[in-house]
């Protein structure tokens, strides 16, 4: 076996199964099991979690997981990270690992925050000296001078977060490896989050990310790996995986569309306002045949999403709609949207509040492709969250 | 995955799903092999985190508590005055002519130390949870903190021993300088145990339910409260003649048996509960100024290190379920 420089990562043909018993192992199961371990051979059932898992980093490189609950993003980190192991396959990681799988697993609820900053380091592999000389930076970074010194179960999740962020941050592994860590931080703290983490592979450290934040995921990371039920079914420069993995996303959602709502969405159209097509800045017209069982006076809204069930914008209307089949016709002016694929989001709300069925739940609708320019290139650790107004008129036959 | 001849990540590569079989082929098959050396030296290199965690559990257990670590003396002192309250009224074994308090303090400070290590470790995987299925070092750290935790706290019980060596006028005799040795022992023997019931204890919680049950027996199976001598040195097995009376010399010999097989039953219990002969131990070197017994702290030693052996075993062999389990 050739040795790796730290910091390297090489895993080939990896598995991994889980235990699919449906019932705990109580004392009969545990009988049957032995009955049929005589019997096949097959101690129990299981299912695979992950499924022929190749993927390599060099030293230095930053590779993103992404993908849906439960695609097996967490696990693979595990085996990376030696918290478990593999069931079939080689697993090769050379160098220090500092796993960020959650930050409050290392943290004690009774000891102070100083404590903490302490046993933490000390569990992630960092001596007590280096913690000293690194403690004012630790303290600092987390901005929790105040609070070092209660315990930690005073502290709000948020502080929690940042004190496991922060001694993570100053490991300084050669392998470092996130697992949705970041999202309860504030905005102000998950930017500096993002820039650390940055700064970090930019001194040299191999960076494994796992987020469902697909912007952060762009910002931060240069190679992408999507795992959809247990296979990495795409993996490459993250743009294009990230992009890939939007359209699945889109797909799926638009595939759960039902008739949950009172009323029913016949027919969606988008076109720009000129009839050619759809481009940046254009006046996009959405027109939306809707069919609705009674006369009804309520909020409609359109949402602009790229990838997600959160909307980079949305526009509202408060109208009557007439019993039966009508036409919504919505444009929306100067729409600021690159180059890209996004999904329109409709939905309807009466005016009582959320009592009883909603008139038409939040679901995506269609998807569309945006001309134009490219996204501008984002200055190193940022990412956009899109928080866009657009102006709009209404008319409804 | 299809592997090309690209660097890895530089072109977009997409897997057929069909592509790939329903089972990983048998020479992929990953087995755990247990690396002894390996082990004890990442185990040497983490031994930071054990003193972090056991720092950890022994100031959290005071946390709260308006005399804090006071604590930790308080408790044995209170133990202490209900048992020199209790001893004074109820009919106790032969000790050998020494003051009862002191005899049974000896033995519960080793038993308390081998049965709080036992009760904690056991549990130090479940307990850690949390913290074993997100971070990555040496499970071995977990039961062996909850070790010292315990071993800080006997220590603290030396206080009240102290103060009993005081209120009997007594001083201990230069062969405590043996009791090292024993406490050696003990370790071991804790550690040994402390570690296949943590490793079991993550698969089958049963044994919880069972663990205080056999701690409490365990307190009357170990000479706690009874001196070893009550287990015979020379127990007749089977074989031989007995002699119903004799008479050699003029001195009258009451019955006995000549030959046959006779077995020093203290160390095939010694070998087995190697607490029997360090409690016993503890007594003679401290309390009584006799050497040790080398026979019976031989056999003891060899226990407590066949206890490690299969503990240390048993640990590493389900070690790779532990994080998935847990």
């Amino acid at each position: 076996m050739p040795t790796l420089p730290d910091g390297s990562i090489q895993l080939e043909h990896v598995w991994k199964k889980f235990r699919a018993d449906k019932t705990v192992p109580k004392f009969y199961d545990q009988m049957t099991r032995f009955r049929r371990s005589i019997g096949s051979g097959n101690r129990y059932d299981y299912r695979w979690v992950l499924k022929d898992i190749t993927l390599e980093v060099e030293p230095g490189k930053s590779l993103a997981l992404i993908g849906i609950n439960g695609s097996g993003k967490t696990t693979l980190l595990k085996i990376i990270s030696q918290i478990t192991y593999q069931s079939a396959g080689r697993c090769d990681v050379a160098g220090r690992i500092g796993a960020l799988l959650s930050v409050t697993a290392g943290i004690h609820m009774e000891l102070t925050g100083k404590e903490n900053i302490f046993l933490y380091g000390a569990v992630m592999g960092m001596g007590r000296q280096s913690i000293r000389t690194k403690y004012d930076e630790i303290v600092e970074f987390a901005g929790l001078a105040d609070a070092v010194d209660r315990q930690v179960k005073f502290y709000s999740l948020g502080m929690q977060m940042r004190l496991g962020f922060s001694i993570a941050a100053f490991l300084e592994p050669d392998v470092l490896l996130v697992d949705e860590v970041l999202a309860v931080g504030d905005a102000n703290f998950q930017q500096k989050c993002l820039k650390r983490i940055g700064e970090i592979v930019k001194a040299g450290t191999t960076l494994l990310y796992v987020s469902h934040d697909l912007a952060s995921v762009e910002a931060t990371c240069e190679t992408a790996v999507w795992l959809a039920d247990a296979v990495a079914v795409a993996s490459g420069p993250t743009r294009e995986v990230v992009s890939l993995y939007r359209k699945a996303v889109e797909q799926n959602a638009a595939l759960t569309t039902s008739t949950e709502g009172l009323v029913e969405i016949l027919k969606v159209e988008i076109e720009a306002s000129d009839g050619g097509q759809l481009r940046s800045e254009c006046d996009l017209v959405v027109r939306l045949r809707l069919n609705s069982p009674e006369a009804i006076q309520a909020n409609i809204f359109l949402g602009v999403s790229q990838g997600s069930a959160f909307p980079m914008f949305i526009v509202r209307h408060d109208g009557s709609f007439p019993a039966g089949d009508c036409e919504v016709v919505c444009t929306m002016r100067h729409v600021p949207l690159s180059k890209g694929r996004y999904s329109l989001w409709p939905a309807m709300s009466a005016h009582a509040g959320g009592k009883g069925k909603p008139l038409l739940p939040w679901r995506p609708a269609m998807s569309f492709d945006v001309m134009g320019p490219d996204f501008i290139k984002l200055p190193e650790g940022v990412m956009v969250m899109s928080n866009v107004y657009v102006g709009s008129d209404w008319e409804i036959n | 995955m299809a592997v090309t001849d690209s660097y890895f990540g530089q072109t977009l590569e997409q897997t057929d799903v069909s592509s790939i079989p329903a089972e990983p082929s048998e020479d992929l098959i990953y087995h755990h092999r247990v690396r002894h050396f390996e082990s004890a030296r990442a185990l040497w290199s983490h031994r930071d985190i054990i003193y972090t965690l056991a720092e950890r559990d022994f100031r959290a257990q005071y946390k709260q508590a308006s005399l804090g670590i006071m604590w930790a003396l308080l408790s044995p002192l209170l133990t202490l005055l209900i048992m020199m309250v209790v001893f004074s009224r109820v009919k106790t074994f032969g000790t050998e002519g020494l003051p009862y308090a002191l005899f049974v303090f000896v033995g519960i400070l080793s038993w308390s130390f081998f049965s709080g290590a036992l009760s904690n470790g056991g549990q130090s995987l479940l307990s850690n949870k949390a913290l074993m299925a997100k971070t990555q070092f040496p499970r071995e750290c977990f039961p062996l903190e909850t070790m010292c935790v315990n071993a800080l706290n006997t220590v603290l019980s030396w206080v009240p021993l102290a103060i009993l060596f005081v209120i009997f006028g007594r001083a201990p005799a230069i062969t405590t300088l043996w009791v090292p040795v024993f406490i050696l022992i003990e370790i071991i023997f804790a550690a040994g145990i402390c570690m296949a019931v943590a490793s079991i204890i993550i698969q089958m919680r049963d044994l919880m339910q069972v663990l205080p049950i056999i701690t409490s027996l365990g307190l009357f199976a170990t000479p706690v409260i009874w001196p070893l001598s009550n287990i015979p040195s020379n127990y007749h097995l089977g074989g031989g003649v007995y002699v119903h009376r004799a008479v050699v010399n003029g001195h009258v010999i009451p019955g006995h048996w000549v030959g046959g097989i006779i077995i020093n039953l203290q160390m095939v219990y010694g070998f087995f509960n190697p607490l029997g002969p360090v409690i016993d131990g503890a007594r003679r070197t401290m309390l009584l100024g006799h050497s040790p017994q080398w026979n019976l702290v031989g056999v003891a030693a060899l226990g407590a290190l066949t206890y490690l052996t299969f503990g240390y075993r048993i640990f590493k062999r389900l070690e790779v379920n532990f994080a998935d389990i847990a």
